[in-house]
């Protein structure tokens, strides 16, 4: 399956403003089922200097910075990818959940080290007694590992009420926890949080998601917007995505951007900037699928 | 054995007695001094105790009069902790100081590999010398700062640990400090002073300099540079004045020569490190950072501190630009490291840790949890990733449900604490308060600065001094007092001094260090806020002087108090309504108002601002114009919250914040030099100025009471020009008299025209652009304002058309605001506040 994905990002102050230094997480990176085919990042008005780096998890970032002052940035980000099938493995089939846990809590291989770095606690992932409660009905004693995190999935999905009007970029997990609502960044945030307090490692993940046209009905340019969903760690190297939002595990309608700890790591678009006044910031996703995988390439 | 017949010097010591189960400096055993402070006492005979107790007085007065402070002034309290100093100075042999510099050199190579390991490779955590959980968890890494660590430059370039010494002699080190090290110009500072106040002391022994150390240092952070240039401009990092030591910053700058700034004053371009001035945009090659790495870079990090500069992480990646300390080094003042140095000493350097720390256990590692928990008593407890110096827990002081509470908050979170061993302090002699010698405990912050493949120890040091022996916060701030701490030397001693080379005259200047747009835009609402503080102290004081006497009467009142009501100083109500009604109201009313520091039209904001700005810019004002202003204000304020004073002690107040005004303006009219800083200065006082003038001439104008004679001389008395009046004409005045007074005669300091001459002059000699043989259009603007008072016609000053006069001072008051407009844009405005653009907008679905 090939996507084109157009991230439009429009930022708007009412008064013109002089400088802004930029970092965006908007280059997809490539996994064991994606590959980054292209990429364009374009922005208006052209940057003053652009640089391209990893960062520490491995993700594309782009740094750009504007010195020439502006009245209206945009800021586009056209990206294709390609995605394989993953296999999600037999859910009854993953180790029991404390044998995971256990080897994190003394990581032998460069695998598992680097996944115990997604054990902890992280700056928008905070855990607590009630979620680590909220987790544990899903986690026996002995349950294999992906059976209690589909379980946990199914639960967030079904206890949590979806509404983008009780959180915000800045809602902390536990306040998601008590509200029982949220959007898909809250979901994550908890359900990470929940799987770190069981000593699993779990990282947030960023990107899009491809939104299924209502039948006889074009697709609509623009409804789409950044998505997000977590990895969970199943031992020896091998991530799998769970999305709470749809309750499902991702496959080939998930586009991966860049994954970290919270979204505090991936965020698609920061910035600092003098003068501008009172601001707005627009966003735009649209997500076009052109090539299925039974059409030639 | 005590002589016969004891010297002075006994009479000092009869009563120190060293305490029981501590290492005493001095004392051996009773009544015998250790050899190394043999020079103190001959010396001390020099002097008679009241002789010592007068210099001590001296040396603080010293010290308070260089500014020596720790602590800033708040808004609300004004009061700056000072420095204390005791002039017993703690003495070390030179052998012992060795021992120290070795181990103390180790530690901090250890220490920055520690810190370049865990940015770069992780061979600390693949090879387990670290439990994940103590790079992973903690809270002070950050993952923005990997990758700075691998270049060949140094990370860590200044060092500080502070160190106590055992009852069985041995030295420990208590805590490190990596992240922006603070207390090297303090040491500094109590040796200049110490020296001076007992110089024969000092002299009589070989005392080690500290200026080489500073010379190392300067040495150091000219070789980060070396690949940008031979002649690096070194800028000092300041969070500003905020911060408790902005003292040691401004100190450090001048004694190094390096131009203070604060993050606003930076600005990163194309990935390169400038800074803001007057003249343009310059290129900075190294920054000496005083600020935690935590707000270095507001873009990647987040935050608003006022050390931060955006993008200036990624320009370090770019190698643009060089920074001492590197981000990252403050990781390891999380006490958690010192439960795994030994073995990480052994494993990263190939060698015996030689300088212990104190015992550490991380409650983290299971076998260390249950050591602590059955020593608890012994013990102290503190966060595991915080820098020491915050909570502290004396297990042996809690009771059995506080220690149960303790044990369970330890069992949900082992990771985050860290237990530690209680050490009884070294003693040292110390002046009381009845000027006896008694022991107090000594705490010893040494530095260290990076030179050649290792570190350099400053041969002396910060002594804090705590009366008793409990765990001393190991801030530099603490202690009931400081003191000089002198390394002896085995040989001659080196005289390097960066003060000043004697018998040598030095270039000749006629300009000072590299002036900051920051500082230009503080001095020029410092002289907005003066002028508007006399102006509206002025008014206001006429007015409350008519509401005590006979107000019903005055006929001016009404048009004062609607010229209050105009300056926003009232609501708008006392400017229309039927006055007489309001009168009662009024006299209840100002008072309340005037003090009112959240009302921004209010004088009592006014003053405010004029001594928050001023502090802002303490650093270029002397130290008596700060202390006047400081003393202004706090004159005025003081007491003012409880109870509003009655309109008597309104008046007194008003006559004395006049008064003391008029002193700040005179220090600074005689003090400073007519460099950019004054200039400034002058543009917003004299931009107020006229405004207020043009503004009150317009309500006078515009209310038809330019005949009434009670109004006129109500004019001259708030614009303080009735002598000047009298001697003119006598007791005939006359609005046209008054209006040239005010207009356009350009010997009265108080006319519109004096300001437009001297604001035009201001505007001149400002830096600017000469690629355009036309004149800047500040300076048109200038020029417009001069000219339109300059080409006042006798018949605008009879006010035979009031409204061609009105038309005049409205456009005089918006020249000079399109003005003020103006030179922000141009010379100050790119100082203005970043702001986060993260968030909102990134909607999610």
């Amino acid at each position: 399956m090939k996507y084109r994905v157009t991230h439009l990002t429009t930022y708007h102050g009412d008064q013109p403003v002089s400088v802004c230094h930029n970092e965006a997480w908007l280059k997809p990176r490539d996994t064991p089922f994606q590959r980054l085919e292209d990429h364009q990042l374009e922005t208006n008005p052209p940057p003053t200097s652009l640089a391209q780096r990893h960062d520490y998890f491995g993700n594309n970032v782009w740094a750009f910075s504007f010195n020439r002052g502006y009245d209206e940035m945009i800021v586009t980000s056209v990206s294709e990818v390609t995605l394989n099938e993953r296999t999600i493995p037999p859910v009854d089939q993953t180790p029991p959940w404390e044998q995971i846990a256990e080897t994190l809590r003394r990581p032998a291989s460069p695998d598992d080290l680097a996944a115990c770095e997604f054990t902890f606690d992280s700056p928008r992932s905070v855990g607590n007694t009630a979620l680590a409660e909220y987790a544990r009905q899903s986690f026996p004693a002995g349950r294999p590992l992906l059976e209690g995190a589909a379980e946990l999935t199914e639960r967030i999905h079904r206890d949590f009420e979806f509404d983008p009007r009780a959180t915000t970029v800045t809602t902390p997990v536990d306040e998601a926890f008590r509200l029982r609502r949220g959007v898909c960044q809250d979901f994550a945030h908890l359900e990470i949080a929940a799987l770190r307090s069981l000593g699993l490692a779990s990282r947030y993940v960023s990107g899009y998601l491809r939104t299924r046209p209502a039948p006889g009905q074009p697709h609509l340019v623009g409804t789409d917007a950044s998505h997000a969903w977590l990895s969970v760690y199943l031992g020896h190297g091998e991530w799998l995505d769970l999305d709470p939002t749809n309750n499902l595990f991702p496959s080939l309608e998930h586009i991966t951007v860049a994954w970290g700890r919270d979204y505090g790591d991936v965020c698609p678009l920061k910035g600092v900037l003098i003068g501008g006044g009172g601001h707005s910031l627009s966003v735009s996703v649209d997500v076009a699928l052109i090539e299925t995988d039974d059409s030639p390439s | 054995m005590m002589p016969t017949n004891p010297p002075p010097f006994d009479d000092l010591w009869k009563f120190y007695r060293s305490r029981a189960s501590v290492y005493d400096e001095a004392v051996e055993s009773a009544g015998v001094l250790r050899p190394h402070w043999a020079g103190l006492r001959d010396g001390l005979q020099d002097y008679t105790l009241e002789e010592l107790a007068n210099r001590t007085v001296q040396a603080e007065r010293m010290l308070n009069d260089n500014g020596v402070t720790f602590d800033v002034f708040q808004e609300k309290d004004v009061q700056q902790r000072l420095w204390r100093l005791d002039l017993i100075p703690m003495i070390l042999p030179a052998d012992e100081w060795s021992r120290l510099q070795a181990g103390l050199d180790q530690r901090a190579r250890l220490l920055e590999a520690i810190i370049d390991d865990i940015h770069g490779r992780q061979r600390t955590l693949k090879e387990g010398l670290l439990p994940p959980g103590v790079v992973f968890a903690h809270p002070q890494f950050f993952r923005p700062f990997c990758g700075l660590h691998d270049r060949t430059t140094r990370s860590m370039i200044v060092y500080a640990a502070e160190l106590a010494r055992g009852p069985n002699g041995q030295w420990f080190v208590m805590a490190d400090r990596a992240d922006a090290p603070v207390g090297a110009g303090y040491a500094l500072e109590n040796r200049i002073v110490t020296s001076r106040t007992i110089p024969s002391l000092m002299h009589r022994r070989p005392v080690q300099r500290l200026a080489a150390f500073f010379v190392r240092l300067q040495n150091a952070l000219k070789e980060l540079a070396a690949k940008q240039s031979d002649n690096p401009r070194i800028v000092l990092l300041s969070p500003g004045p905020a911060s408790p030591y902005y003292f040691e910053d401004v100190y450090l700058a001048g004694y190094l020569g390096y131009t203070l700034a604060q993050g606003a004053d930076l600005a990163v371009r194309d990935e390169r490190v400038f800074l803001k001035t007057l003249a343009g945009l310059l290129p900075v090659d190294v920054i000496l950072s005083r600020g935690t790495d935590r707000g270095i870079d507001p873009l990647e990090l987040g935050g608003d501190s006022l050390h931060g500069v955006p993008g200036l992480l990624q320009a370090l990646r770019q190698g643009t630009v060089s920074i001492a300390n590197m981000p990252g080094c403050g990781l390891v003042e999380a006490p958690v490291f010192m439960a795994f140095l030994p073995a990480l000493c052994r494993q990263l350097l190939g060698e015996e840790l030689q300088l212990a720390s104190i015992a550490t256990w991380w409650c983290g590692d299971d076998a260390a949890r249950r050591y602590v928990a059955e020593h608890l008593d012994q013990l102290v407890i503190k966060p595991a990733f915080e820098a020491s110096g915050g909570e502290e827990i004396l297990g042996a002081r809690l009771s059995a449900a506080e220690r149960a509470e303790l044990l369970v908050r330890i069992a949900e979170r082992p990771q985050a604490y860290v237990a530690q061993e209680t050490i009884a302090r070294s003693a040292v002699p110390v002046f009381d308060a009845d000027w006896n010698l008694r022991s107090g405990h000594a705490a010893v912050r040494a530095f260290l600065v990076s030179d050649g493949p290792g570190y350099h120890l400053m041969p002396g040091g910060l002594v804090r001094i705590a009366r008793t022996a409990d765990p001393m916060e190991l801030s530099i701030s603490a202690g009931a007092g400081s003191k000089d701490l002198w390394v002896l030397s085995d040989g001659p001693v080196n005289q390097v001094s960066l003060l000043h080379a004697v018998d040598k005259p030095v270039p000749l200047r006629r300009s000072g260090a590299l002036f900051p747009s920051r500082v230009a835009d503080d001095l020029f609402w410092l002289g907005w806020s003066m002028a508007r503080v006399d102006f509206l102290a002025r008014i206001i004081r006429a007015v409350t002087e008519r509401l005590t006497t006979d107000p019903e009467s005055s006929e001016e009142l009404p048009a004062l108090v609607r010229a209050l009501a105009e300056q926003g100083q009232l609501e708008a109500t006392f400017a229309v309504e039927a006055f007489s009604g309001l009168l009662p109201k009024l006299e209840g009313v100002l008072p309340d108002a005037v003090f009112d520091v959240a009302d921004v039209q209010g004088l009592g904001f006014a003053v405010t601002e004029m001594l928050r700005i001023g502090s802002l810019v303490r650093d270029r004002l002397s130290p008596d114009t700060w202390l006047t202003i400081h003393q202004t204000t706090s004159d005025f304020l003081e007491d003012s919250s409880p109870e509003r004073p009655d309109s008597a002690g309104l008046l007194a107040r008003l006559n004395m914040l006049i008064v003391d005004l008029a002193a700040v303006s005179g220090l600074l009219e005689d003090g400073m030099i007519r460099g950019p800083a004054w200039r400034f200065l002058e543009l917003g006082r004299r931009i107020e100025l006229g405004r207020n003038v043009a503004s009150l001439l317009r309500t006078v104008v515009s209310s038809g009471e330019l005949q009434n004679r009670a109004v006129l001389r109500a004019l001259l008395e708030v614009l303080d020009c009735r002598m000047t009046y009298r001697s003119r004409y006598l007791d005939n005045v006359q609005p046209n008299a008054v209006l040239d007074l005010f207009i356009s005669d350009e010997t009265n300091p108080r006319s519109l025209a004096f300001q437009a001459v001297a604001i035009s002059e201001h505007v001149d000699a400002l830096p600017q652009d000469h690629t355009s043989p036309l004149h800047t259009e500040e300076k048109r603007l200038a020029m417009a304002a001069l000219h339109a008072v300059r080409m006042v016609t006798p018949q605008q000053l009879e006010a035979a058309q009031p409204d061609e006069l009105q038309q005049l001072l409205l456009d005089v008051d918006g020249q000079f605001r399109s003005l003020t407009d103006l030179l922000q844009l141009r010379y100050l405005l790119h100082s203005g506040t970043p702001r986060q653009i993260t968030g909102e907008g990134n909607v999610f679905t």
